[in-house]
């Protein structure tokens, strides 16, 4: 593996007698060369604390890290060949595009000709060429963005470190310098760390996800692995929306599970773990895993109690019993829409159920 | 729940953070530094000379304890005058701080919302009040409103009788300091106005709310704590204006001056003393309220940028009663500047206003040496005053440590206390050498020499002891050498230490500095072969006004190499410590005592610290006055700089000396030329923290327009006010000119920066 975190572990002292608190709570991450990973999380977890000790500025309290074999704990951030883009660009504003781009460059003293050269391929790599001259503030938020980007890249890196890079950007933007950094990365084939908070942007970018919460990680996976195989409660509701049905383990059987659940025995995918019979389970229902008025094999009755018409899909609540469950049902132009306090008749997708472990 | 033994392991581990916070400070060797400096600074300036003035309260002139100015207050014979003067400087301070307020408002409100037609002039003119000499508006109140008064007397012909209510008293005291310190009472306000989100008015206005309700209802309470802060800062202001008083109290005798005479007309510091006390609870009181409370009430953040499209006045009558209440107070404020001008040039003020140069020239004459004085006493104190704010400002903004709040506190009371109490201070801290604090430095450097250079506790005690011992043998040398004798014996130690570094280690770099440091102790005699020819050249020039000049320079330079031993001893242990840091083996601590002992020596040398009469007493009282406005422009400037910046520049493998050159200053760089420029007039214009401190040798501008006005050359002191005012508005046009031209108007450097 090429950069390696064991047991990392950062604790800030507490303010005037508090306990300490610990940001970071031993983990242990393992990143392939060339491999684009996202530590994902709501704020606080820890995301940013980690992605801050493998750049270095902040040091761990516990653990090691280590790059391309080598430890690197206490390796002050000027040394460890990692740049890093931030959520605010930090851009210097005294400096032209140009010069923001060749900062690292002059700073480790090359030769004029080769810099130029170099921002000027860098600069055509995210399209900003041209605009050398510009000063920051006369860039819009994209193009700044672009600059951070350029600014890291041309350091050739050998790692490359983002820190919620598309926060500060509207909507539409975001999608479209997501799907550049995303070509960039695997173009030059730079191994790079990626911290969000927006589970689309790391679905729609990273090889592989990693999940945190309060400081731990709590699953690490490819996007579709975390999607379909959530490991906890915690990871199937970050991840997408997700409706939780609580069930007794009938039989357990090559990965599949029988269970009772809303008084009815499915059959559902199951994690690598033992269940036994008889204990209680959490089935993971995901809103496009159910059917409304199914032409035949009907599961459940339901009561519509909301329907939202978006265009491309129609999100309901429908309540079953004591719970709500959240629906949706894609191209609506086939489909009649369910007004609200119609009774429907619900069909599991049994194929797409998932049963969380068994310590959930 | 909490059981004993839980409580004291917090406590354990409480002190363990506090250990590891500093340890992590100390992992870093240029703040460590920083922070040394700024707490040496602010405990040999600051928190020393305002302790010795509270002791000396309570001691005789035999040292004896002894509380008879306090008994006074209770003693039917004195009582009674004591608490009136007590009553009136708090009704004078009262009244300043409302009225100020007021008018302060009216102005920030015209400025923000009113759009007067010549905005901007009407900012700057609303700013000369800060920048001028702090009894100049007296001075030309009096020129105007007083017995002989161009108004008063010439043009309504009144004549004053005794007991005729006249400008002298309160009334005029009132009406001058307004007037003085409105301005600073117009920054803030305007400063709190602008940052006030208009949607919160609009929102207001949506529903339903007339104009006169929302100012009510949410402008005014919005602005409350901005309003509290002002007054609370002009109450203080008020309570320490010394110049102002001195010339227009009259009868009414308020504790600043009556502190100036204590000292200078009974030279009884015990008196002056037990009355500083007297003036120094209410302002440390209002000092801690503002800091503490009324600061945390704010609902505007003051360090944010202004808001973008602010609410403008459109109903006319209200819009044009606020201009034209400015518009009038701006004519007068001219009008008493001008008089001020016509004043230097006129025969005799009241009596005949022929045009004449007679008292420009007479100035030039006798106030030549005041003024070069001051001039080069301001600049000397500036760059210290603006570096030293900027290292505070930076540990108080970028770092986090335990005490930080202390050091804020610290550097900020160097301004807060009136300057009169300072002045006291340092007479009584530094007219004899201060024993106690001249070991308290050495001890806590040489505590920090041997901490950083050395790591188990045995290592570290024999070197501060052998250390030590060796300063006592330089110490007791002094018997025979002198103190002359003992500089050149240190000077040719560090050259020795130059040669053998520079030769037998090869560690040209290290040779350099030393030899540097030796060849400048030596140059504290030397200097005298540079100066003397100098003085002398100067008596053989006839014209009297290039031959004081010259003179004068042959002072300056010897000042430039006769910083007091002690202090130099701070900078001397960590070039040491510098050279050291590349020395191992055995060598290591053998050097390690030497430079200790040499160094170390440098404190004990001569009288060490007694600094009054000399240049750096007044110096280091320029700096104290005017740190904390540099800090506050550091905070300002360093807090709208993401600290991200520095940490991009960082990960791209530049290292901290390398990000601070080409990335912080730069951008702080606005900021520190504002800091520079209001530091500089700050120290042309102080008054009350230097009076007390200037010498037949060492003369200052404003001490000497008092003198002057005092012996009835009323024009005179005009043109000495003139040139003064005119040297300040020369300077702050240079920066200005350094700011917009050469730094491309990448940000005007704005004088409210420092208030």
């Amino acid at each position: 593996m090429y950069l390696t975190l064991t047991d990392v572990t950062k604790t800030f002292p507490g303010r005037s007698g508090d306990n300490d608190v610990t940001a970071v709570d031993k983990v242990t991450l393992n990143i392939a060369k060339g491999e684009l990973v996202t530590l994902l999380g709501p704020s606080g977890c820890g995301k940013t604390t980690t992605l801050r000790m493998i750049a270095g500025f902040e040091f761990p309290s516990e653990g090691d890290i280590h790059l391309d074999g080598k430890e690197i704990n206490k390796l002050p951030p000027h040394k460890r060949d990692m740049s890093m883009v931030f959520q605010s660009y930090a851009i210097f504003p005294h400096l032209t595009v140009y010069e923001n781009v060749a900062y690292g460059l002059k700073v480790a003293r090359l030769p004029k000709k080769e810099i130029k050269e170099r921002v000027a391929k860098t600069l055509e790599l995210v399209e900003l060429s041209g605009y050398e001259n510009r000063a920051p503030n006369q860039l819009s938020g994209g193009q700044q963005q672009r600059v951070a980007l350029a600014r890291a890249l041309i350091m050739e890196p050998k790692v490359l470190l983002m820190d919620e890079p598309l926060s500060n950007l509207d909507a539409k933007l975001r999608e479209q310098m997501r799907n550049e950094i995303r070509r960039i990365q695997q173009m030059i084939n730079i191994t790079s760390v990626y911290v969000t908070h927006d589970q689309v942007e790391a679905m729609t970018i990273s090889d592989r996800v990693v999940i945190m919460n309060e400081g731990r990680i709590e699953q690490i996976g490819t996007p579709i692995e975390i999607y379909r195989h959530p490991k906890s409660r915690f990871v199937a509701d970050f991840i997408g929306r997700a409706n939780f049905i609580s069930g007794v383990v009938q039989g357990w059987k090559d990965g599949r599970l029988t269970v009772t659940f809303m008084d009815r025995l499915l059959v559902v995918a199951a994690a690598e773990d033992e269940y036994k019979t008889g204990t209680a389970v959490t089935i993971v229902v995901r809103p496009e895993m159910m059917q409304l008025n199914p032409a035949d094999g009907a599961h459940v009755d339901g009561i519509v109690r909301r329907a939202s018409y978006l265009g491309d899909v129609v999100e309901y609540d429908v309540q079953v019993g004591e719970q709500l469950l959240s629906l949706v049902e894609s191209d609506p132009r086939h489909l009649d829409i369910h007004p609200e306090e119609t009774a429907v008749q619900i069909k599991f997708l049994e194929d797409c159920l998932y049963a969380l472990p068994p310590s959930n | 729940m909490t059981t004993p033994i839980a409580k004291q392991s917090s406590i354990k581990t409480n002190l363990a953070h506090r250990y590891r916070e500093f340890a992590l400070i100390a992992r870093d060797p240029v703040l460590l530094v920083g922070l040394l400096l700024a707490v040496l600074f602010i405990l040999t300036f600051v928190f020393f000379p305002i302790g010795k003035v509270i002791l000396r309260a309570f001691a005789d002139d035999n040292e004896a304890f002894n509380i008879e100015y306090f008994l006074r207050y209770f003693d039917p014979y004195f009582s009674r005058y004591l608490w009136r003067s007590l009553l009136s400087t708090m009704t004078l301070g009262i009244a300043t701080a409302t009225l100020g307020t007021t008018l302060g408002f009216v102005f920030a409100y015209t400025v923000v919302r009113c759009n007067p037609p010549g905005k901007r002039w009407v900012h700057i003119l609303a700013l000369i009040p800060i920048v001028s000499p702090p009894f100049a508006i007296a001075m030309a109140t009096i020129l105007l409103f007083g017995r002989n008064g161009l108004i008063t007397a010439k043009f309504f012909g009144w004549e004053f009788t005794q007991g005729m209510n006249d400008i002298y008293g309160m009334d005029g005291l009132v009406f001058v300091q307004t007037i003085t310190f409105f301005s600073v009472s117009y920054l803030m306000l305007r400063a709190m106005l602008e940052r006030l989100n208009p949607a919160m008015e609009e929102a207001a206005h949506s529903l339903g709310a007339s104009k006169f309700y929302i100012f009510r209802t949410i402008t005014l309470p919005l602005l409350i704590p901005g309003l509290a802060a002002s007054f609370l800062l002009l109450f203080v202001e008020s309570l320490a204006d010394l110049g102002n008083p001195l010339l227009i109290s009259g009868n009414v005798d308020v504790l600043s001056a009556q502190i100036f005479l204590a000292v200078a007309g009974e030279f009884d510091y015990q008196k002056a003393s037990t009355l500083a006390i007297m003036l120094l609870i209410p302002t440390l009181l209002v000092f801690v309220v503002q800091r503490y409370y009324v600061s945390r009430r704010s609902y505007v953040s003051v360090t944010g940028k202004p808001a973008s499209g602010q609410i403008l006045v459109k109903e006319p009558v209200t819009r044009w009663t606020f201009i034209a209440i400015t518009y009038a107070v701006l004519a007068l404020i001219l009008t008493l500047y001008l008089s001020i001008i016509v004043g230097s040039f006129s025969k005799v003020w009241g009596i005949d206003y022929t045009p004449t140069l007679e008292h420009w020239k007479m100035m030039l004459n006798r106030g030549n040496e005041a003024i070069m004085d001051t001039t080069f006493l301001s600049i000397m104190a500036t760059p210290i005053a603006v570096l030293l704010g900027m290292m505070v400002a930076f540990l108080v903004v970028r770092k986090n440590f335990s005490g930080k709040d202390g050091l804020d506190f610290g550097s900020n009371l160097g301004a807060a206390v009136p300057g009169t109490i300072l002045g006291i201070g340092f007479i009584l801290s530094f007219v004899v050498s201060p024993w106690l604090l001249v070991w308290a430095l050495y001890i806590t450097m040489s505590l920090f020499f041997v901490r950083t250079l050395f790591n188990t506790p045995k290592e570290q005690l024999s070197i501060l002891l052998g250390g030590s011992v060796l300063v006592g043998l330089f110490w007791y040398s002094q018997e025979f050498l002198g103190e002359i004798g003992t500089m050149y014996l240190l000077g040719g130690l560090y050259m020795a230490l130059a040669a053998y570094f520079f030769f037998m280690r090869g560690d040209k770099r290290s040779g350099k500095l030393l030899a540097g440091l030796g060849f400048y102790l030596m140059m504290s005699d030397l200097v005298l072969y540079i100066s003397y020819p100098i003085a002398s050249l100067s008596r053989q020039i006839d014209s009297s006004f290039w031959s004081d000049a010259v003179f004068q320079l042959s002072d300056y330079i010897q000042v430039l190499f006769r910083v007091p031993q002690t202090i130099l001893m701070i900078p001397y242990l960590f070039m040491g410590m510098v050279a050291l840091d590349k020395v191992r083996g055995k060598e290591r601590p053998l050097l390690s005592i030497l430079f200790l002992g040499i160094g170390g020596a440098l404190a004990f040398v001569g009288n060490p610290l007694a600094m009054v009469g000399t240049a750096f007493i007044i110096i280091f009282a320029f700096t104290v006055r005017s740190m904390p406005a540099s800090v506050r422009a550091g905070v300002a400037s360093l807090q709208q700089i993401d600290p991200a910046i520095e940490e991009a520049s960082n990960s791209l493998g530049a290292n901290a000396e390398y990000t601070f050159r080409k990335v912080t200053l730069p951008l702080i760089t606005p900021a520190l030329l504002a800091g520079l420029i209001f530091a500089f007039t700050r120290h042309m214009t102080s008054l009350s923290a230097i009076i007390f401190l200037v010498s037949p040798r060492w003369r200052i501008v404003t001490a000497s327009i008092l003198s002057e006005w005092e012996q009835g050359g009323v024009s005179l002191a005009a043109a000495y006010a003139s040139s003064l005012i005119l040297l300040v508005l020369l300077a702050i046009g240079l920066m200005y000119i350094v700011t917009t031209r050469i730094l491309k108007g990448r940000s005007d450097a704005d004088l409210s920066l420092g208030a």
